[in-house]
């Protein structure tokens, strides 16, 4: 895998006025056939004025391929099929899954169809409502159709101060999977329901029922959800494809003014596209308190010094800048368990640097440096530094302590008594033969 | 160790009498073998006293503290028994000078051991 950074030289005076991405720029849109490149135009033009090269595809072309050589060719894959049902070989959900895990990035849009995209966003801890459920809210009073719902944005990974977004597809509830980075969420009065009558939503009872899950209602689904692997790939899901559209992004908002869709769409690509959100390790170092080198190995109860240098993307400018702003890092020290688990705070004045010295436990083994910093929105921080820590040598403790100087004393006072003893006895030589000679 | 008053003078006496028979037959050879003896028991229960109520922080120095005092008295013992004419009949292939010899011996080998032990 080529690491993300290593594009920066040519990065740099390409287009260092656009905006990009940190793992790449080459997109591929695969869009359904009853789908319109001119009805996304507002979207996938505003991706192209970020830099980004689009390549469209139909589900069952098979040129161009997504994998070649076992190596992705595109750093972002748009996944626009809510209601196709086969796809060409190279672009199943499984190779989606594939693509995911070399760390390509996925926007991928369900509709209320059934697709073999509904059971992989299982795979993803994303739990879709039956078949032919979209989301429903009659709040507020507006002149659209109740299926067509505008939402308001709440979410740190997305822009400040959005107006209402048009919705109009599938909700989903969510899994217990702590990967998941809720980005949108439905109303609190909205729910799933048949929609052509509402009354008749037996099938969700049923399948509310069944899954044991609850009803699929309330500001707790997910109508836009993001999903970051340990390795850092992204991948969006969307519940309804019309949440990119023209025409929602020009549908006046219910309040009056503009709807936020535009900037929104704009937003949830640059997460995804690994633009926004995105942190990284410079580099890590260790050392003994007063040295400046690491050590191969650390003594028991040394005082040691890490270092840990944190690094943003900038999208704007396209170059990784220090970054400090991490306030609830940890650092662990570990043998099997953390024996020492402490706050890894930035180092005042000085950018993206983040440092902790620390006494090593009265215990020897190997022991690594870990750091496990993982957020939602946010590039997983995992660095693991091994270390072995030995007891000290055998000049490098004092060998006699004061509260032994009675046992001290004891072998000192017996050597003596023996050699004052053998001294008495050879004194002694003469008058004890004398005097055995008479108890004889 | 005089009798204190005419009430404890029968065990006062007897232990009177063992003192008297053991420094009138008792030889001034076995005397100070006997003085060393009691000095090595001492010692020992001072280090063991020290370690129970105290510290046995460093082990090694106990062990070595307190294994001199346990060997130095077992050799000081059979040389006891080795010199003493009581058991002349025991031991007749092994004179006095032989007997503090191996004694002698015996004693540096361990001292070499426990200062190795010591620190």
């Amino acid at each position: 895998m080529v690491s993300p950074w290593r594009f920066l030289p040519f990065l740099g005076f390409a287009a260092a006025a656009l905006a990009k991405s940190s793992t790449g720029e080459s997109v591929l849109i695969v869009l359904d056939p009853d789908l319109y490149i001119e009805n996304f135009s507002r979207f996938f033009d505003g991706l192209e004025a970020r830099g980004y090269d689009l390549t469209y595809r139909r589900p069952k072309d098979v040129y161009p391929p997504v994998i070649e050589h076992d190596h992705p060719k595109y750093a972002h894959v748009i996944f626009f099929a809510p209601e196709v049902k086969t796809y060409s070989q190279d672009i199943t959900p499984q190779s989606l899954v594939t693509l995911l895990s070399k760390n390509t990035n996925l926007l991928i849009a369900v509709g209320t169809k059934a697709t073999p995209l509904t059971s992989l966003a299982a795979e993803f801890s994303l739990i879709l409502p039956p078949p032919g459920t979209p989301l429903v809210s009659h709040f507020p009073e507006r002149d659209t159709p109740a299926t067509v719902v505008p939402v308001n944005v709440s979410n740190p990974v997305v822009s400040e101060d959005l107006p209402p977004v048009w919705f109009s597809g599938v909700p989903f509830a969510f899994g217990n999977n702590p990967h998941i980075v809720p980005i949108l969420n439905a109303p609190p009065q909205s729910f799933a329901a048949d929609s052509d009558s509402d009354s008749g939503a037996d099938a969700l009872v049923d399948a509310a029922n069944k899954g044991g899950e609850g009803l699929w209602a309330g500001s707790s689904l997910g109508l836009v959800a993001g999903f970051q692997t340990l390795g850092g790939g992204r991948a969006t899901w969307v519940g309804g494809v019309e949440l990119f559209s023209d025409e929602y992004a020009q549908k006046p908002a219910p309040n009056g003014g503009k709807s936020g869709n535009e900037q929104f769409a704009s937003d949830v690509a640059a997460w995804t596209f690994q633009e926004t959100g995105v942190l990284r390790v410079d580099d890590t170092t260790h050392h003994r308190v007063n040295e400046t080198a690491p050590r191969d190995k650390y003594t028991i109860n040394e005082h040691v010094t890490y270092t840990m240098h944190v690094s943003k993307y900038n999208p704007t400018s396209a170059v990784w800048e220090p970054y400090s702003g991490i306030d609830d890092m940890q650092l662990e020290f570990t043998m099997l368990d953390p024996h020492i688990r402490t706050a890894l705070k930035p180092t005042p004045e000085k950018p993206g640097e983040y440092s902790l010295t620390f006494r090593i436990p009265d215990r020897h083994g190997v022991f690594k440096f870990n750091v496990d910093y993982k957020r939602r929105g946010w590039t997983y921080l995992q660095s693991t530094t091994v270390v072995p820590v030995v007891p000290p040598r055998h000049d490098e403790y004092p060998r006699f302590l004061s509260p032994a100087w009675p046992y001290y004393a004891g072998a000192i006072s017996t050597s003596a008594a023996f050699l004052a003893f053998c001294a008495l006895w050879l004194a002694g030589e003469e008058p004890k033969k004398a005097k055995s000679t008479k108890f004889d | 160790m005089p009798p204190k008053s005419t009430s404890s003078s029968a065990p006062s006496n007897s232990v009177q009498s063992l003192l008297k028979s053991y420094t009138d037959t008792t030889s001034p050879r076995l005397k100070l073998i006997d003085t060393l003896l009691l000095f090595l028991m001492l010692s020992g229960i001072i280090q063991f006293v020290y370690c129970i109520l105290v510290t046995n922080f460093p082990f090694n120095a106990f062990l070595a503290g307190f294994g001199s005092c346990v060997g130095q008295f077992v050799l000081t013992a059979s040389l006891r028994s080795q010199v003493n004419p009581a058991n002349r009949a025991e031991f007749k292939e092994v004179s006095p000078e032989r007997a503090f010899a191996e004694f002698a011996l015996g004693s540096i080998v361990l001292h070499f051991f426990v200062y190795n032990f010591l620190g």
